[in-house]
């Protein structure tokens, strides 16, 4: 058997309740964390509205109850499916990102430092390009060669 | 109450192997992946599953690009990363290139989605006065940035050519004494377009662009012009006339002109803007066969903004962004066809996504970017001297609510305008990097979003993200392009999208 043969027999069981025009989970938190519980719901404003509430201690409850007040039973379904898809993802996300923090910490102040120490050659250039040269009392722009200086 | 069980496919994550990568799926059971530089791949979904377990071997064939892309920690170059991301956000070392000036509000034609909020033509009190044109000048050589550009609007901005000539006149002199490259753009209906104008600005190699809807019963319901007669105080015959025809009149002329001066036509033409309204979205195809039939090479589709009198005529010419984007898609595929098809042509926001995603640059569009570039990378002058972040800003001003002024020509610093606190807040309410669902969102190295559209349209400057229109806008638009890569076998949808990228500077001509 293939290796992504392998992974595809790998699955995940999550629960959820139906109840009038609402999907309810209750999430672990040690097998999802908050902030991924919180990312997953934020994704769903737009079409639920959202509630989080604290069933038991380590637990988060996610209420979501569509805006469309049409919504029936198969609807409510699709709806926890993509919900416990994001969730899954934001998992996903949340761990490649606490990993390679210190990576991007790195990376992002060496790509930032260069830029930084440009931008204050820029920023005295640009003082001195704002000085109005007309008014150059001390001949400072006049050529020390021109004759006529 | 009913109680059921989902069954998932689990994701193993070996993050050891790991790069930083965003990621989503996109459909026909393919996954894209992006990361901090914009590299990007896009992957089957059981390949993405291997890799996400790091049981993808250096003999995968995918491996090799996808390790020199940055995506494998193991052979990750944080130097080359490090300058990617450089080169890419360049921008966050420079001021504002791109400096607004809104020369009059007086304007003689009555568009149903103005964003402007204009003026009848008898206003005399909205005109940029001379001493507001030098201070303008005078403030955008502070700019930080070594290039600038000077973009002329109202209004309609030719209706006070006087500023125009005045700000082109004291920015060639200041020139002389500053290494900045600096550029004139100024953007007319052409309803007082004249021989002796358009010369001028070719003279003065001003950049010349338009607005153009669509075929001539569309753009003229959409841009009609005021009733009053009034409002043509030169006398030029609008009454009954069509602004289709006085657009296109011009364009000619342009188009002609720049021919007869010797100018590359690839490079120097009239550039036309379209704005989408309701009854632009059945007629998709006309819109591209006029583009194409007038010679025009790129197409800008724009959705209605929530400013001026588009706030007011919504339920007229109004729609969902779900329509739009189905507007957006049958255009973009359109003229994909026409240029499979030999026919050179672009679609513009395409284009600046486009070159994000595939040249190692950004192209400095100024409201796609992260931060948005509302006062660090453009900046509004009212005609009255005051100074906004934005041509947005400004036209939040035109409603009444000016709390996004950050100061005043002739008394206000450089450096106070840009360490305004206004811009600081608007570089943090747009930074991707740090926002609620952007910072994971696989969109993050090519988007931007609009702080002020949300202050308009929720009342916050950040907004909830998938709420927002241009959340969804831009999104839909990025989905739309990485699905027509990852559909494309024969690589003929790549070649295409690689030639919109290319951008020559007019200089060569």
């Amino acid at each position: 058997m293939s290796e992504a043969a392998t992974l595809e027999r790998q699955t995940t069981e999550l629960v959820f309740e139906l109840q009038q025009g609402r999907v309810f989970f209750a999430l672990d938190e040690d097998l999802y964390p908050r902030d991924a519980i919180f990312g997953a719901a934020y994704l769903f404003v737009d079409r639920c509205w959202v509630f989080l509430t604290r069933p038991a201690d380590g637990q988060v409850g996610v209420r979501l109850r569509a805006k469309d007040p049409s919504a029936d039973e198969a609807t409510l379904t699709a709806l926890a499916g993509e919900f416990a898809n994001e969730l899954l993802n934001q998992v996903v996300r949340i761990r490649v990102a606490e990993s390679t923090a210190q990576i991007r910490e790195f990376y992002m102040a060496k790509a930032f430092f260069a830029d930084q120490a440009q931008s204050s050659i820029d920023a005295l250039l640009a003082e001195l390009d704002a000085e109005e040269l007309a008014e150059d009392d001390l001949a400072i722009e006049v050529p020390w060669e021109d004759p006529d200086a | 109450m009913s109680t059921h069980t989902l069954t998932l496919p689990h994701r193993v994550v070996q993050t050891d192997h790991l790069g930083f990568f965003r990621y989503t799926d996109i459909g026909h059971g393919k996954v894209v992946l992006t990361n901090d530089a914009g590299e990007w791949s896009i992957l089957p979904e059981a390949t993405f599953r291997a890799f996400l377990a790091g049981q993808m071997g250096t003999d995968h064939p995918d491996y090799a690009p996808m390790a020199a892309k940055g995506f494998f920690r193991d052979a990750l170059d944080l130097d080359d990363m490090a300058a990617k991301i450089r080169r890419k956000r360049f921008y966050a070392a420079q001021g504002p290139h791109l400096h607004v000036m809104i020369t009059t509000l007086r304007c003689n034609q009555s568009c149903r989605y103005c964003h402007a909020s204009r003026e009848d033509m008898t206003k005399s009190d909205v005109d940029m006065s001379p001493e507001v044109v030098r201070h303008a000048v005078d403030m955008a050589f502070c700019s930080t940035s070594p290039y600038i550009c000077f973009e002329y609007t109202g209004g309609e901005p030719t209706a006070n050519m006087e500023a125009i000539q005045l700000a082109v006149a004291y920015a060639n002199h200041k020139k002389k004494t500053s290494p900045k490259t600096v550029d004139h753009s100024v953007v007319t209906n052409m309803s007082f377009m004249n021989e002796e104008v358009a010369e001028w600005l070719m003279d003065h190699e001003v950049l010349v662009c338009t607005s153009l809807d669509g075929p001539k019963d569309l753009h003229d319901w959409n841009r009609g012009w005021q009733k009053r007669e009034y409002n043509f105080p030169r006398g030029v015959p609008m009454a009954g006339s069509s602004a289709y025809d006085q657009v296109l009149r011009w364009m000619a002329y342009f188009n002609r002109r720049y021919i007869e001066r010797g100018k590359d036509p690839d490079l120097w033409h009239i550039d036309a803007l379209m704005t989408t309204t309701r009854r632009s979205l059945p007629r998709a195809r006309e819109i591209v066969d006029l583009y194409v039939e007038l010679g025009l090479r790129s197409l800008k589709i724009r959705p209605l903004n929530p400013y001026g009198f588009a706030t007011k005529t919504w339920r007229q010419i109004g729609y969902t962004m779900e329509e739009y984007l189905a507007f957006y898609e049958e255009v973009l595929d359109y003229i994909i066809e026409l240029n499979l098809q030999g026919v050179e042509i672009q679609e513009g926001t395409a284009a600046i996504f486009l070159q994000k995603m595939m040249t190692p640059f950004d192209p400095n569009y100024v409201d796609i970017r992260s931060p948005i570039g509302s006062g660090t990378g453009q900046v509004a002058y009212n005609f009255d001297g005051r100074i906004f972040p934005s041509d947005e800003g400004r036209m939040l001003a035109g409603m009444g609510s000016d709390f996004v002024q950050i100061g005043t020509l002739g008394e206000t610093s450089y450096a106070e305008m840009i360490g305004h606190p206004t811009v600081r807040s608007l570089v943090m309410s747009s930074y991707l990097d740090a926002l609620p669902a952007c910072h994971s969102c696989f969109g993050a190295p090519y988007c931007g979003v609009r702080p002020i559209n949300n202050f308009m349209e929720s009342g916050d400057l950040f907004a909830q993200r998938p709420n927002t229109p241009k959340c969804a806008e831009h999104m839909g638009i990025m989905r739309l392009l990485f699905d027509r890569l990852a559909q494309d076998v024969e690589g003929k949808v790549e070649a295409i999208f690689r030639r919109w990228t290319i951008q020559r500077p007019r200089d060569d001509a």
